[in-house]
């Protein structure tokens, strides 16, 4: 059923350990790495982000130990590793440099601060390629590299976000990420991450055809937090219908009823009585 | 009996779609199709059953959808409460309407009584 090559475990590797997968892919790209290092920085991860869960449901550690792994297949240093493992630990938990500079010396801290920095850049309004570019050629390299690794390992699991924020991932995946995966000579990385951003924006086509654009502009009639559930599964809706005019109709009917919707939505239960 | 939902036409028409096979779970083009109404009518339904209970909504497996390059579907499903209830809701329906139909029967004879 499923056509993926799955990485087979070796026998020795412990199946409950989580980083067996990385450790096996290191024994043949980094023999010489650090695993005691790494293995430190992944506990101290996954104590910064316990409790935390990705959209997919899964432990929030399972994505920097995915950028890691992925760095891990193209030979990244430990350095490059150990701030792949801790990339999002000072925005996104209490963690702060000092403490990660005394952790894992000054060489990570600076290359997990990068990363976050680069965020800031990218999410600037009106920031170009150029721009990006332009501050990166002066960085790290490394940087660069988590970077694509992270945004390679968001795409592969675009699928959980909404559909307009997985529109605009892949948009900025072959804009931004591919170009630099491929000045950093990542070039299956850079041809994987072009496949997943062609895929998603083929994928969510109907959400740029007049339809499509029409329902997501009216779901703003809907209570917020009820937007983009609707919208999704109205696009999904759209998907199955061949025809351009039963599209059209299918926009046409949804839309007269989403005044009723929202109502429904803001008074899911009237009157309900409580048994018991 | 009072129920949760207003048993008005179109949620009789939702509820009897997806009597019909209560174990199957469908998207809302698919209910929409087989209830008869359009889109417009049946979301506004369907919210209202899914906020009192009667059905649970789920996104399907994104790999399914991933593979067949499309969105992911919202698909729904009667709960098993919702199905006891649904079932009551629509036989005490259909009996009532028996009862008046019957009853308008004797109230109005048709020709043949008249002549008696």
């Amino acid at each position: 059923m499923n056509s993926r090559p799955q990485i087979q475990p070796q026998p020795t590797a412990c199946q409950d350990d989580p980083l067996a997968g990385l450790c096996e892919i290191l024994r043949v790209t980094r023999p010489d790495a650090d695993l005691e290092l790494i293995r430190r920085a992944y506990d101290v991860a996954a104590s910064w982000h316990e409790g935390q869960t990705r959209r997919s449901g899964d432990p929030y550690i399972t994505h920097p130990l995915a950028v890691a792994t992925i760095l891990a297949e193209t030979g990244a240093d430990d350095q490059t590793l150990c701030a792949a493992i801790l990339h999002d630990t000072i925005d996104d938990t209490p963690c702060t440099l000092a403490a990660l500079s005394g952790d894992f010396g000054a060489e990570v801290a600076a290359l997990v601060v990068g990363t976050t920095e680069l965020d800031q850049v990218k999410g600037s309004r009106g920031s170009s390629l150029s721009q990006v570019l332009g501050t990166v050629r002066s960085a790290d390299t490394r940087v660069l590299a988590i970077k694509v690794a992270d945004r390679l390992h968001n795409m592969r699991t675009v699928e959980f976000i909404a559909h307009a924020k997985q529109l605009r991932k892949a948009r900025e995946s072959l804009d931004i990420f591919a170009p630099v995966a491929s000045q950093l000579s990542m070039d299956t990385i850079g041809a994987e991450l072009e496949m997943l951003a062609y895929a998603t924006m083929k994928r969510n086509r109907h959400a740029r055809s007049l339809p499509g654009r029409l329902l997501i502009a009216m779901t703003a009639l809907l209570p917020e937090a009820a937007r983009t559930r609707w919208c999704e599964e109205w696009l999904g809706e759209l998907h199955t219908l061949p025809a351009r005019r039963d599209r059209a109709s299918f926009a046409i009917h949804t839309i007269l009823g989403i005044p009723r919707l929202a109502y429904t939505v803001r008074n899911p239960a009237p009157g309900r009585r409580r048994a018991g | 009996m009072k129920y949760a939902v207003k048993m008005t036409g179109s949620v009789q028409q939702v509820l009897r779609a997806m009597l019909e096979d209560a174990a199957v779970p469908r998207y809302g083009l698919q209910i929409s199709k087989q209830a008869d109404l359009e889109p417009g009518t049946l979301y506004p339904v369907m919210a209202r059953l899914e906020g009192v209970g009667w059905v649970e909504s789920s996104w399907e497996n994104p790999e399914l959808s991933i593979k067949d390059g499309r969105p992911r579907r919202r698909y729904y499903l009667l709960t098993k409460d919702g199905a006891e209830q649904a079932r009551l809701a629509l036989a005490e329906i259909s009996a009532r309407q028996e009862k008046r139909r019957s009853s308008l029967s004797i109230a109005q004879p048709g020709p043949l009584g008249a002549s008696l």
